[in-house]
């Protein structure tokens, strides 16, 4: 009977050891995986495996209703495709997607990306309406769409002068991601580059939100997010996704 | 044998309930106090993995200093040196300092410039979900119709006032009668300068550009603001090419050329669209201030002196 119940006592310690030293391993990993410089992260397989983890439920609790289970976008609210290595704002870092999270875009946060809007170049009579076809054939041209020829070369000189087009989206319309304004070679489109799409867009400009999450979710769990969307849209960098 | 009877489960024994209630107690209080040192915000004794320093208990986040470093020296984090991040990390820590040194003595009760900002920064915060939220095309649509006036374009006009100022001429009826013949001359298409010579009308000053009449165009808003009340009313009703009747005034017998008039038109919603979408989230972010006061009113103690109750007396 002694013997039987110190049995028992010695596989109840040894379960109860192993649950808190598991416990604290996990806690430990966790700890390191906030606590570890974005850059460096690549060097910890296990950090980054504990992290798409973690993430896959909160981005589609938390993201996947604009941006799409499959983190494929939605044109129709300009929520940005999230798997390809095209990132708005930031060098698309780990850190910078981090950034973007904790703080969000337009969001109301003092710290979020909260620069600027693309202006409503045809609400505000910037250009008319004939000015904004010239420039939507321009940037039809730019993206190697079917445009017309004389029409992009009035849309060129716009671009550079009464549009004011370059000021955001840089001179070699390659966009600025101090700004979080697109580049416009056709690569990845927020809203759709179709003729129409880019008319609405100059005409009546956009702003395109994004949360502060800094209040609503952990550390950890941005940081876990920022990873997951870092390992989704940079395939070629070679982490480990599960 | 005492031995023995701990572990002899089938029967009672004090010592054994006295172990196991302090064991349990002894696990509770170990559970309790982690909880109690390591909750969020509560954390005192060491830095939390998100921070990299604790500044009398308030932290400073590695993901602001990183965005602090690359925005101080324009390069990537992971490409700064040590010196960099160990400058910014300095910085930081004496604006935190500073920023608590500032609450300590009571900053935001005598600097005007901090009380703004931090109201704005109260109002920032409390939008902000507002500010994140998109409303549906239906609610745009609906607040369209409920809005319409808000979506009518600014009235344009070019005009001119003339007047047939009292004394220029020979008395009141006289002078009435001089100015009905203007008007009918103006009417039948006489020229403009001609009549004026003719008839001693001159312009009235109240649109004037530079010195001279404006014949330029004026929004209505402009025109309301410049001209008396009666003036006005006449000129909103005329069309191009119409010549208002005579109109007394103080300073004389006025008449309204009116030489383009483009009416106010009302937008639909497609072309208003964008504005309404801005109208919609600012009239969302006004409620939810106003909404916010109004529980901090609620919850606070606000005692008014007799002048200040009479003052809300009279708003409400």
């Amino acid at each position: 009977m002694r013997r039987r119940v110190w049995l028992w006592g010695l596989a109840a310690t040894v379960a109860l050891l192993a649950g808190i030293g598991y416990w604290l391993h996990v806690r430990s990993l966790q700890a390191s995986l906030v606590r570890e410089w974005p850059a460096e992260l690549a060097g910890h397989p296990p950090l980054i495996r504990m992290a798409v983890g973690l993430a896959r439920p909160l981005y589609a609790e938390h993201c996947a209703a604009c941006h799409g289970a499959n983190l494929g976008g939605n044109r129709a609210i300009g929520a940005p495709n999230l798997a390809d290595p095209v990132w708005l704002y930031g060098d698309g870092s780990i850190g910078a997607i981090e950034n973007t999270i904790l703080y969000g875009i337009r969001s109301g946060h003092p710290k979020g990306h909260n620069v600027t809007d693309m202006p409503a170049e045809g609400r505000t009579h910037q250009l008319s309406a004939t000015e904004i076809e010239d420039v939507v054939d321009f940037v039809l041209a730019l993206s190697r769409q079917p445009h017309d020829q004389a029409a992009a070369e009035r849309g060129r000189k716009l671009f550079y002068d009464t549009g004011n087009c370059f000021d955001c989206h840089a001179g070699d319309a390659m966009g600025n991601p101090d700004y979080g304004s697109p580049a416009l070679l056709g690569e990845t489109w927020n809203y759709g580059g179709d003729r129409l799409t880019l008319r609405q867009s100059i005409y009546s400009g956009r702003h395109g939100l994004c949360p502060a999450w800094i209040f609503k979710l952990t550390p950890l769990q941005i940081r876990s997010l920022a990873v997951y969307l870092y390992v989704e849209s940079h395939p070629r960098a070679g982490l480990a996704r599960q | 044998m005492a031995s023995d009877d701990f572990f002899d489960l089938s029967k009672p024994q004090v010592r054994r309930s006295m172990f196991f209630f302090a064991l349990g107690a002894l696990i509770g209080l170990a559970v309790a106090g982690y909880g109690l040192f390591t909750a969020q915000g509560t954390r005192s004794h060491s830095v939390p993995p998100e921070a990299l320093a604790l500044v009398n208990g308030r932290p400073i986040l590695r993901s602001d200093f990183m965005t602090q470093v690359q925005t101080q020296f324009s390069t990537p984090f992971a490409q700064t040196a040590a010196g960099e991040r160990r400058k910014v990390l300095e910085d930081m820590l004496a604006e935190e300092l500073q920023v608590q040194r500032g609450l300590e003595i009571d900053l935001p009760s005598f600097d005007p410039d901090v009380r703004t900002a931090l109201v704005a920064g109260v109002q920032l915060e409390v939008t902000a979900d507002v500010l994140a939220q998109q409303p549906t095309k239906d609610q745009l649509r609906e607040y369209y119709a409920a809005h319409k006036e808000k979506y009518v374009s600014e009235g344009v006009l070019r005009m001119r006032d003339l007047v047939a100022k009292h004394g220029a001429g020979p008395g009141t009826e006289l002078e009435m009668a001089n100015v009905q013949r203007a008007v009918a001359a103006l009417r039948a298409g006489q020229p403009l300068d001609e009549v004026m010579r003719r008839y001693r009308l001159e312009d009235s000053g109240a649109l004037m550009e530079a010195g001279h009449a404006d014949t330029g165009e004026i929004f209505e808003f402009a025109a309301k603001a410049k001209l008396a009340p009666p003036v006005y009313a006449a000129a909103a009703t005329l069309e191009r090419g119409q010549v208002s009747e005579p109109i007394q005034q103080g300073d004389g017998a006025h008449v309204i050329v009116m030489l383009e008039h483009r009416l106010p038109v009302q937008e639909d919603y497609a072309a208003a669209a964008d504005q309404v979408w801005t109208d919609y989230k600012n009239d969302a972010q006004t409620r939810v201030r106003e909404a916010n006061v109004r529980y901090l009113r609620s919850r606070a103690d606000i005692l008014l002196s007799v002048d200040a109750l009479a003052l809300e007396a009279q708003a409400k």
